[in-house]
């Protein structure tokens, strides 16, 4: 059998090179590359196609779950982290398995095995991207991570002025430009702060301060003109919310 | 400042009541004991009684500003007798005009009201030191009632601040990162995952003995600070880079243990873990007599806004500078492009 093609993507040397002492002597397995950051991960995961990911989730830039939302087409992935706060969101993200830090070498190996088990029964490996970040997502998301040909964008919440719906993607509209991304308007309805977005309408969640005012527009319509002078449209229940979050 | 008789009702109340049953006694002294009308009773004891009770509120101002415990004992009743003179002078005058005016063609009772006027004063200044001692029975008891409510507050705060600091001592994911290079060590280099042991070891020794609790040596907390930063160098290699510059006179100087390993283990948290470079993690300590300064600088991104449980661990460290101090002028940030400087001065007694 052929050995599986395994990427480490992980910050910290010492846990990539305990990986690599406890895979020694197993042909099972080949470690084609390692990467230190979720950046570098994306652009291997993207070159080398490898059957399998170690990914760790706390690294700088770009984490774990932010790296996998962008990736097309996901290989398995074995997440490896000492934050067992994740593991639901990890395994509904279809993750083969989940390992908290410190961990053994039988550990690892029973984890490589379900994955080769995977691997050789071609079940479908992690959700594609769509799906996959429609899980209910118990905290709020603080930024978001939107790809643009080969560029890699965080965007800080706070820079979001208001999204638009387009088909099958949102328009990102902030203080420095537009951003498309592959999402629906419910996922972002669901992981945005409360506090600060609104959801005004079918196709538009816009940032409470960035309100300047709300005119009337026809019978039942009103659209809301925002500091940087877009106009939106606001329905009937998106006029409720926003009665109810300002408060007039 | 208010005069706490017309800011709580039923201290009003009370005080109406009193001038009530004086007013009372006064009609049967003048009906009972000196044979007047009830008629023309009432109304000297209506319109006297009335001019002092007002009298009487007024006299919340002397009181307030003259206080036992903030002037000499000399000042305090040459004030008073002043104070007596003036608001009863006043009231045995003016009460007299008025009722002079009122019964002119009773003879009886003029001559009566002349000489009653010294039983007036008297009774007059009785009533005024009765009046002022009730005042200051009031702020007393205000005085008290503050107190007691600051403190439960201050206790409730501190063990607040406890549990918090409790919780904050060993962040779980810094152990569990640092045991799996542990693991990873001992596979390569055994003495080294023995030395990481032992450091480790250090750290939550002296984390766990209490010393959040009492005033330690600068000493003390840099060499578990160092403890700390030798770890997290281990996990990070060459992306944590610390720079100490630390006056060794300062060394033997108190501060309240363990208050600045939240602010080291921040500095890791927005500096090197969300960094792919190097970040300088800078420690300075400086002192006079009087003031330890601490102030610890990192890099940050600058791009980013953090707030989750960043205010937590600063509001902690401020609650227990005011416990500690009294003082809320200790603590300062300053963030400046992707430098943020958090500064702690520690006074030394």
């Amino acid at each position: 059998m052929e050995a599986i093609k395994a990427l480490i993507i992980e910050d910290e040397e010492l846990a990539r090179e305990l990986i690599k002492n406890y895979l020694k002597g197993t042909d099972l397995i080949e470690i084609i590359h390692e990467c230190d950051n979720g950046f570098d991960g994306l652009k291997a995961i993207a070159d080398l196609k490898p059957d399998l990911v170690f990914l760790d989730i706390q690294m700088p830039k770009l984490n774990g779950f932010e790296m996998l939302e962008l990736v097309d087409d996901p290989p398995e992935i074995i997440f490896i982290t000492a934050h067992n706060e994740f593991a639901i969101k990890a395994f509904d993200m279809n993750a083969v398995d989940y390992l908290l830090k410190p961990y053994s070498k039988d550990r690892l190996l029973t984890a490589i095995s379900k994955a080769a088990e995977r691997i050789r029964t071609q079940q479908p490996s992690a959700k594609k991207i769509h799906n996959l970040i429609q899980t209910p997502i118990t905290e709020k998301m603080e930024r978001l991570v939107v790809k643009s040909g080969t560029r890699i964008r965080v965007i800080p919440v706070e820079k979001i002025i208001y999204l638009e719906a387009e088909d099958d993607y949102v328009m990102i509209y902030t203080e420095e430009g537009k951003h498309l991304k592959q999402a629906t308007m419910k996922h972002f309805e669901d992981c945005l702060d409360p506090s600060m977005f609104i959801r005004v309408h079918r196709s538009y969640i816009v940032r409470v301060d960035q309100v300047v005012q709300l005119e009337p527009y026809s019978k039942d319509n009103y659209i809301l003109k925002l500091k940087n002078g877009a106009t939106i449209k606001v329905s009937r229940s998106g006029l409720k919310s926003l009665k109810e979050k300002l408060s007039f | 400042m208010l005069n706490p008789l017309l800011k709580v009702r039923p201290y009003l109340i009370a005080y109406i009541g009193v001038w009530a049953l004086i007013a009372i006694i006064h009609i049967l002294i003048l009906t009972l004991f000196q044979g007047f009308s009830l008629g023309l009773a009432f109304t000297e004891s209506l319109i006297s009684n009335v001019l002092l009770a007002m009298i009487g509120l007024a006299l919340w101002f002397p009181v307030f500003f003259s206080r036992l415990e903030k002037e000499n004992v000399l000042n305090f009743i040459f004030k008073h007798l002043f104070a007596c003179a003036l608001s009863i002078g006043l009231w045995v005058i003016v009460s007299y005009a008025i009722l002079n005016a009122l019964f002119d063609k009773h003879f009886e009772y003029k001559q009566f009201l002349v000489s009653s006027l010294p039983w007036r004063g008297g009774i007059g200044a009785l009533l005024y030191g009765a009046i002022i001692l009730v005042y200051y029975l009031i702020i007393n008891y205000q005085n008290f009632r503050e107190k007691t409510l600051r403190e439960t507050e201050l206790k409730a705060l501190v063990r607040e601040s406890e549990l918090n600091s409790l919780k904050s001592q060993i962040n779980p994911h810094f152990l569990f990162n640092s045991l799996n290079s542990i693991s990873s060590l001992t596979m390569i280099s055994p003495e080294k995952a023995q030395d990481m042991i032992i450091k480790l070891s250090e750290f939550l020794r002296y984390s766990l003995s209490n010393k959040d609790e009492h005033l330690t040596s600068l000493r003390d907390e840099i060499v578990n600070i160092t403890r700390y930063l030798d770890i997290e160098k281990v996990r990070f290699g060459k992306r944590l880079n610390v720079k100490n510059n630390l006056d060794e006179k300062c060394y033997e100087m108190k501060l309240p243990g363990l208050i600045l390993q939240p602010l080291i283990e921040n500095a890791i948290k927005y500096g090197v873990y969300e960094s792919l470079d190097q970040t300088d993690i800078e420690l300075i300590c400086t002192c006079s007599e009087r003031n330890l300064r601490v102030t610890i600088r990192n890099q940050f991104d600058s791009d980013f806004h953090y707030k989750k449980g960043a205010g937590i661990g600063i509001q902690n460290i401020r609650s227990r500078l005011r416990i500690m101090y009294g003082r809320d002028d200790l603590f300062s940030i300053v963030k400046s492009g992707n430098i943020f400087e958090v500064t702690i001065i520690f006074p030394q007694n």
